[in-house]
């Protein structure tokens, strides 16, 4: 259907809110003169492989779907555009309080709760990161939380998990995002007296809007002015960007992503 | 960092806790104060503070500027944090500062609120259930308020109303000397149960036709709907009084006409607020005002009395406030004059055919008036019952005029209202 000016959007079913999230969008959109519809994949993997075969325009993509983009893409790929709350993104240890843990060169001998294996801020970008901080893997246990593996970290239940590990004494040590980390303290979840954060990593981006090099420059027009035309203090956007958690869409930027194509090449990471 | 640190204009010192131990407790009502651009000055002895501010203000999209190094190695050194505060969520209208309402001899009445936080113009239906006076943080969803307008709803009156209907709660459990009713002749009691019985019908229509507006009256105007739920409590209390009466002389309730329930079906389907204060207050209410007269004036015994002259006080209450918001929206739009006789002229349409007074009630004043059933009572009873329905008119004509309606057109809307008299 070449004739179609649909904009067909791909985004992860990593929570029954994403539903209520793009139908809104959807119709928010289709009002805007923006057609657009949208489809559901149940994971990452899925995603990438149906925006490279062209069977979505745009793919609404984790750090490590973006990068899997780019690789495939010889970087061709483009880069529509992002969450104000994706750019300089942090991963932290966090310690039990009792563990006399400073910072990454006091992990050797030590338990490390990790997230799981495809997220980017509970486990790829820590452990690059902890490693080139002086911190020697080799002599750390990692109790990893591999749960909603396909979702690479969207669900955050396994950093919720790494918390709760910290805090039964599972392990000494845990690697987190800081958005989780901040939230959960300002939702009064974290006994600040049994664990703290003790080190942040570098800075680093998170989500991607990627589409394909030949995407009808048509329709990235319509979709990028619709996008950026929202705003909080418009009510009925407003209860999107809350849903989606972000209060502003950004320009893409490909800097922020610089330490994850490094990460997944020194751990080998299939991609 | 040196510029902003001359422009922070507050300072809070939040010893060293961490921003998951109580820290955004003394932060967030800090950067409330603030103007956006403002710049907060957090002095803090938390190591790494910085990291969690920076993350919590990109979320909340406030500005980190930076901190203040630490200087030397004292664990106790103070590291100063400056933040700026962005400009989403800014809450809107103006904060209420130095409200301090002085009571009169003990009292805060509502009327002294109002005069203290005026009612606006209009209202704005995305402020929801927002206290007249709060701040509003913009995009909060929008409510479906549609009473909306000072002039249509509000009239300033309603503040002392409401006062004054809370003041003249009663109780028709405890405040009725129910042990002193006595026994009347079975012929006179069947009659006073059938009036009784049609003032509770006709009650509870006045306790449902207000409840429909209640929900749709912007809370900026809460005033209003305050005093609309003092009459459904006082409507309530007429019912349970009613009925009690009712079943209290050895006789129970009578009959439900068919006239009654057409003219209150045509109250209760009315969408409009100020035609529905119009037909049911101002001239069913206040021709209700001379029906309870007129029961009182007839009662056979004390409590009787009492019941009635308790009722008609609060409906006194009951017509004013509908006078008072008709005048109130008339003032403002002149249009309304049609509207208002339309409103009249529709009923009447929606009656014709329906007959006069009904026959049970008819019947049930003329023996309350005759007090017993002998001809020449009857007969004085009937002659009563024909001056009450002059009477009616009469007050109705002057209740119309009174609202600013021309004595022709008194008369003519008078003459059209229901034969149910509400
Ligand atoms: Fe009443
Ligand atoms: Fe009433």
């Amino acid at each position: 259907m070449a004739a179609d000016e649909t904009i067909l959007l791909g985004a992860v079913a990593y929570d029954p809110k994403v539903v209520a999230i793009w139908e809104g969008i959807r119709d928010y959109f289709n009002d805007s003169g923006a057609p657009f519809d949208f489809v559901l994949f149940s994971n990452y993997e899925r995603q990438v492989t149906a925006l490279l075969a062209g069977h979505v325009d745009i793919a609404w993509n984790t750090p490590l779907a973006h990068v899997r983009v780019q690789h495939h893409t010889q970087g061709k790929s483009l880069s529509l555009g992002m969450r104000d709350s994706d750019q300089d993104f942090h991963s932290r240890l966090i310690v039990r309080t009792d563990s006399g843990i400073q910072g990454p060169g006091d992990l050797a001998g030590k338990t490390l709760a990790v997230g799981s294996r495809d997220s980017t801020q509970a486990r790829i970008l820590p452990l690059h990161f902890l490693k080139q901080a002086g911190a020697d893997l080799d002599e750390v246990t990692l109790l990893p939380f591999d749960t909603d593996v396909g979702k690479h970290g969207d669900t955050g239940t396994s950093e919720i998990d790494v918390l709760e590990a910290l805090r039964n004494g599972d392990a000494q040590a845990g690697t987190i995002g800081d958005l989780i980390w901040v939230l959960e303290q300002t939702a009064g979840h974290i006994d600040t007296g049994l664990i703290q954060s003790v080190w942040t990593s570098p800075g680093f981006d998170h989500c991607m809007f990627d589409a394909l090099p030949d995407l009808d420059a048509a329709k990235i027009e319509r979709f990028t002015m619709a996008l950026f035309a929202m705003t909080w203090d418009n009510p009925a956007h407003r209860r999107l960007l809350e849903l989606e958690g972000l209060k502003e869409w950004m320009p893409p930027r490909e800097e922020g992503y610089e330490s994850l194509r490094a990460a997944v090449e020194d751990q080998s990471y299939p991609i | 960092m040196s510029g902003a640190e001359s422009t922070a204009a507050v300072a809070i010192d939040a010893g060293d806790l961490p921003m998951g131990g109580g820290l955004l407790a003394l932060l967030r009502p800090a950067l409330q104060l603030l103007e956006p651009g403002g710049v907060l000055a957090v002095n803090s002895l938390r190591d790494g503070l910085q990291d969690d501010l920076s993350v919590w203000c990109k979320v909340q999209r406030h500005e980190y500027l930076g901190h203040d190094p630490a200087t030397g190695a004292d664990a106790s050194t103070t590291t100063r944090h400056l933040l700026r505060r962005g400009n989403l969520s800014i809450a809107q209208g103006h904060r209420e500062t130095d409200m301090r309402l002085a009571s009169q001899d003990g009292r805060l009445s509502a009327e002294q609120v109002l005069s203290a936080v005026p009612m606006p113009q209009d209202a704005d239906a995305t402020s929801g259930f927002a206290p007249r006076g709060a701040q509003v943080e913009p995009g909060g969803p929008r409510y479906p308020f549609d009473l909306v307008n000072r002039d249509h709803v509000a009239p300033p009156e309603v503040a002392r109303l409401y006062d004054q209907a809370v003041e003249s709660q009663w109780d028709a459990n405890r405040d009725i000397a129910w042990d002193q009713l006595p026994s009347h002749d079975p012929d006179l009691e069947r009659a006073l149960d059938q009036v009784f019985t049609f003032l509770a019908e006709n009650e509870l229509s006045a306790l449902y036709v207000p409840s429909q507006f209640v929900a749709r009256i912007h809370p900026a105007y809460a005033e209003v709907a305050m005093f609309l739920s003092t009459q459904m409590a006082d409507e309530a209390r007429h019912i349970d009084v009613f009925l009690k009466r009712a079943r209290s002389g050895g006789g129970g309730l009578g009959v439900s006409s068919a006239t009654t329930s057409q003219s209150l079906l045509t109250l209760l389907e009315l969408t409009d607020f100020t035609e529905a204060a119009f037909l049911l207050s101002v001239l069913g209410e206040g021709t209700f005002l001379d029906l309870l007269r007129f029961i009182e004036d007839h009662a056979p015994d004390e409590v009787t009395a009492d019941i009635v002259r308790r009722a008609r006080n609060d409906e006194t209450r009951h017509v004013h406030f509908g006078q008072v918001h008709v005048r109130h929206a008339l003032a403002h739009d002149t249009s309304l004059y049609q509207r208002l006789e339309n409103a009249v002229r529709r009923r009447a349409t929606a009656m014709a055919g329906a007959g006069g007074v009904p026959d049970a009630l008819q019947d049930g004043l003329t023996i309350l008036a005759a007090g017993s059933t002998s001809p020449p009572a009857v007969a004085r009873g009937h002659d009563a019952f024909r001056e009450l329905l002059d009477e009616m008119h009469r007050n109705r004509t002057k209740r119309l005029e009174h609202a600013g309606f021309t004595s022709e057109q008194a008369q003519t809307l008078s003459e059209l209202h229901t034969p149910n008299f509400m």
